[in-house]
């Protein structure tokens, strides 16, 4: 077992091909990373049973179980570790699959090896963020019109009573907005912050994340009190409801 | 789509309605024979009837044969003489064979013809299909080593490197570009044999020969990965092959070797051959990944790519094995592998007829 802090800075690699494995660890080494690597996808799952790490860099093509499969599961097994995938086969097609089997970030080989690393260090950069944003008991709780908010453990009681499990992206955008609350917050910082640069080229993926918010949160989702929007800029959150 | 497909789906179509029509007349004239026999039954009772008035009215039973020739008499009552009940079954009997084996027949042939053509269309389905997948899997096959040597060249171009990392990479890029260039071969070499566009010779090969000099050409690279070769092939065994042949079987199957040894570590390549019963074997054994006893007739499958897992790997097109099958079938020998399990190595056994020993 390692320190958080440790585990901050540590990335698994899980790829089978022995030199792309070697040349990915190489680079993320000499970028001061900590790295550790699995050949396959039962290897990868069983270590992160047992360790922590602040990035998976996952190879769709795995033998065995497949490297959508591994995402899916940890998912399913509540573990939010991002995910960049890394694939020969570049469709979009693929890449929504990627996305949807719960992966924060996608690149296709062969790939350039500047834009890996800036991919690497906005994911980490992103989670960084969130983690501190969420680090102390007051700001790891959020209460709103009779919503809780956990943002350490992605999980919300909402003013009926349900327990609702929160998407890394729903959290993230929630974590934006609180800490922006009453201001305005356009669609395009929402994307900067919870997505990096250009994974989602649309600001409509915002919008539909909102009004998944809103279905969560808002006793009346068509006339929010929480969530509202600024024509034409993008959205303000107010804590205390609309008066 | 293609005009001859079109052309195969239209004559498709026609000879499914021709064959509807072929039951619908079997049916039809089966329905009009009975109706015909029956208007004739009829036609025989009022027949019957007037001769019994006639007799009613006192005719003798001569008058009446002679007025009604169909009809006998016989004491005192009318009805069809059997010779003509007889002739109207029988009519209707011959014709319903004539329908039964007449329709038949040509149900039959339409039915062949219908199985002639959706067979044609399933097995260019099935080609076409191939050809998709094999340039979905050649294509993705290429993207890892590409991806490989993009990643060694751009850290290269990135960050100053001392000399051993440089070293290394360039190594990386060596071998990267080897399996390409062994990628690049056996696609050629199985366009080639899947086109039977090959003119193989059966000429007198000495094996030891042969397994030396392909020994030579791969001792670097198992030297890189810690595996040792040893070859036991006496001089003077000749088998009855193409000499060129011969070559790309063995060095395949050497290629297969080093593929499945060089995932555990490194370990061992031990080539062997004898002769006996008119025939020459050569034993490629490995102490590589192994595979299942169930997958070795699998293993020579075309795109087969076996996994210590049970998936499939990166290495290799999934055709060296499928080349060498189809190359030992050429020439008139055979290839058996033959595996204890994942893990537990595998050995690999060619079998050419042997040559007599040449006299210069």
């Amino acid at each position: 077992m390692s320190t958080p802090a440790e585990d901050a800075r540590r990335v698994l690699v899980v790829e089978d091909d022995p030199h792309l494995a070697a040349g990915v660890m190489e680079n993320l080494r000499a970028e001061g990373y900590e790295v550790a690597s699995a050949s396959d996808g039962r290897a990868a799952l069983e270590w992160l049973r047992n360790e922590n790490c602040a990035l998976i860099v996952l190879d769709v093509m795995l033998p065995g179980l497949d490297g959508f499969a591994v995402c899916r599961t940890l998912r399913d097994e509540g573990n939010n570790t991002p995910v960049l995938f890394l694939t020969a086969r570049g469709d979009p097609a693929d890449r929504v699959r990627g996305l949807e089997a719960g992966g924060d970030d996608y690149l296709a080989k062969p790939f350039h090896l500047k834009e890996f690393l800036l991919r690497v260090r906005a994911i980490l950069k992103r989670w960084d963020w969130y983690r501190n944003a969420s680090a102390t008991a007051a700001t790891a709780a959020l209460s709103f019109g009779g919503n809780e908010v956990d943002f350490r453990a992605f999980r919300a009681r909402t003013w009926n009573g349900e327990v609702q499990e929160l998407t890394e992206k729903e959290a993230m955008i929630l974590k934006v907005l609180a800490e922006h609350a009453g201001e305005i917050v356009s669609r395009e910082d929402l994307l900067e912050r919870v997505w990096g640069y250009d994974v989602f080229p649309s600001t409509r993926t915002v919008d539909n994340f909102i009004l998944r918010l809103r279905k969560r949160f808002e006793r009346d989702p068509a006339n929010p009190r929480h969530f509202l929007t600024v024509w034409g800029v993008g959205y303000r959150f107010l804590a205390e409801g609309e008066p | 789509m293609k005009a001859t497909r079109v052309f195969q789906l239209t004559a498709l179509a026609l000879i499914v309605v021709s064959a509807v029509q072929v039951g619908w007349w079997v049916f039809d004239q089966r329905a009009y024979t009975i109706e015909k026999a029956q208007a004739a039954r009829a036609l025989y009772a009022d027949e019957t009837r007037a001769a019994q008035a006639l007799l009613a009215a006192g005719a003798g039973e001569a008058r009446v044969r002679e007025l009604l020739p169909d009809i006998v008499v016989d004491a005192g009552q009318a009805r069809l003489a059997p010779a003509v009940e007889s002739a109207l079954l029988t009519e209707a009997a011959h014709r319903y064979r004539q329908y039964a084996w007449e329709g038949s027949f040509f149900l039959l042939a339409l039915a062949l013809c219908i199985a002639v053509i959706a067979r044609a269309l399933r097995a260019e389905a099935r080609v076409l299909e191939e050809q998709d997948d094999f340039l979905a899997l050649v294509s993705h096959q290429f993207k890892t080593p590409l991806a490989s040597l993009q990643l060694s060249l751009e850290t290269m171009a990135l960050r100053p490197l001392a000399p051993e990392q440089a070293r290394t990479l360039i190594e990386r890029m060596l071998a990267d570009l080897a399996r390409m260039e062994l990628m690049v071969t056996q696609i050629l070499e199985s366009v080639r044999l899947e086109r039977g566009r090959v003119d193989l010779r059966s000429e007198p090969v000495e094996l030891a020969g042969a397994v030396a000099r392909l020994l030579g050409a791969l001792e670097e690279r198992a030297r890189g990965q810690r595996i040792a070769l040893t070859s036991d092939v006496a001089p003077g065994l000749y088998v009855l092959a193409d000499p060129l042949a011969l070559d790309v079987i063995v060095r395949n199957v050497l290629e297969n070797a080093l593929a499945a040894v060089s995932p555990v570590g490194g370990g061992s390549i031990a080539v062997s051959a004898r002769a006996g019963n008119g025939e020459v074997e050569l034993s490629v054994r490995d102490s590589g990944v192994g595979f299942r006893p169930a997958d070795g007739a699998r293993l020579f499958e075309k795109f087969t790519r076996l996994h210590p897992g049970g998936g499939s790997s990166h290495y290799g097109t999934g055709l060296g094995l499928y080349i060498v099958r189809r190359l030992m079938q050429l020439a008139q020998g055979r290839v058996t592998a033959e595996s204890a399990g994942v893990g537990q190595g595998a050995c690999f056994v060619l079998t050419w007829p042997a040559a007599p020993v040449p006299r210069s």
